[in-house]
């Protein structure tokens, strides 16, 4: 880690939290700066993230997550660092697996997943978001010819090759089962780290049961469609 | 020359002014315009050779003369409609990656009272 290596946190509408999130990733990761992507939120997450001591590169309109991932990599591209690990703005994701996947990226890899599913005890979600993650997970694996635990992880980490490649072609709808297909297609190095998960600090989920089913289906079509597409 | 065929004739009149008047205010682009345009002159031409759409109707071997026109309609409109989706999704792209590009260029300036607080990009901490 150090020098050429940005943590990207997403972040929409969590001024309750935003701050706190950077202000322990600065802590626990003093060597790595830490930049926000807000995007378009409509209270003070920006105001919030600059206080904690954090870049922000803030979206005028609300894009969408995968739109802010794209986002959090051009700025890494533009700025010249190497290494990227995106995390939620939430809280969600523990400071403490980031070196995990930094190892991981040191060691060749181009996308790693930090993966809930790969042998640390973490924050259990609801039992359809497990067994909608576990369909997901086989679709992906097949599709990608490589086991993947957790196809729905926002935990990652990116390699030069993998920052330049998604600052400019990032996924439709569905960043993450979608991203990780994407790179399989290129022939990048996929790498899952098992990482640990918290809940969320503050706000609620928007993921309904109905909601999940809905997305299960559309994130199985979003990955046929991808396979789909020329590379 | 039939009633019907004066209120068609006289709706296509109209809806060409109506084309040409929104060209004239910038509101429509050239391309749309032409479109456009050449949708009210087959509808002019429908009024005036009235035999077209029977004509049409044996050719596709459709019994029903006005349902080969209803057919034309529908195909045409559905293809209008995948255009305009395809231009709708070609602007969201554009769309987005300029505000990304708007976003990365205003974190190189942010408010005044906060340069002080957050790291230069490329420093540690």
């Amino acid at each position: 880690m150090g020098a050429g290596t940005l943590i990207v946190l997403l972040a929409y509408n969590e001024e309750a939290c935003i701050a706190d999130v950077v202000t322990e990733l600065r802590r626990e990761l003093p060597d790595v700066d830490v930049a926000v992507v807000d995007d378009g939120s409509r209270d003070e997450t920006s105001e919030r993230a600059r206080e904690g001591g954090a870049r922000v590169v803030r979206h005028p309109i609300n894009l969408g997550v995968a739109a802010a991932e794209a986002t959090g990599l051009l700025y890494a591209l533009r700025h010249g660092y190497s290494r990227v690990v995106r995390m939620d703005g939430d809280g969600q994701h523990d400071p403490h697996s980031v070196p995990a996947l930094l190892k991981a990226l040191e060691g060749g890899a181009e996308l790693v997943v930090g993966s809930r599913f790969a042998g640390v005890e973490s924050f259990r979600s609801t039992w359809l978001r497990r067994f909608g993650s576990g369909l997901i997970s086989r679709l992906l694996s097949s599709l990608c010819r490589q086991r993947i635990t957790d196809p729905t992880s926002g935990f990652r980490g990116f390699g030069p090759r993998a920052i330049r490649y998604f600052s400019t072609h990032f996924p439709h709808d569905y960043p993450e089962p979608e991203s990780v297909l994407m790179a399989s297609r290129q022939r990048f190095p996929i790498v899952e780290v098992p990482v640990k998960m918290r809940s969320r600090r503050a706000g609620v989920s928007s993921l309904t049961p109905w909601r999940s089913t809905f997305y299960m289906a559309k994130v199985s079509f979003a990955l046929f469609m991808e396979r789909f597409r020329a590379v | 020359m039939s009633r019907s065929s004066i209120i068609v004739l006289v709706f296509s009149a109209a809806f060409a002014v109506a084309v040409l008047l929104s060209a004239r205010r910038r509101r429509t682009s050239e391309h749309h315009t032409f479109s456009w345009l050449l949708v009210s002159l087959l509808t002019a031409g429908l009024a005036l050779w009235r035999n077209a759409i029977d004509t049409l109707a044996a050719a596709m071997g459709i019994y029903y003369a006005p349902s080969a026109l209803f057919f034309v309609v529908c195909g045409g409109l559905v293809w209008m409609l995948f255009r305009l989706s395809l231009q709708v999704a070609e602007q969201r792209r554009q769309l987005q990656r300029l505000a990304q590009e708007l976003a990365v260029l205003s974190a190189e300036r942010p408010p005044p009272g906060d340069r002080a607080s957050a790291p230069a990009p490329g420093s540690a901490g």
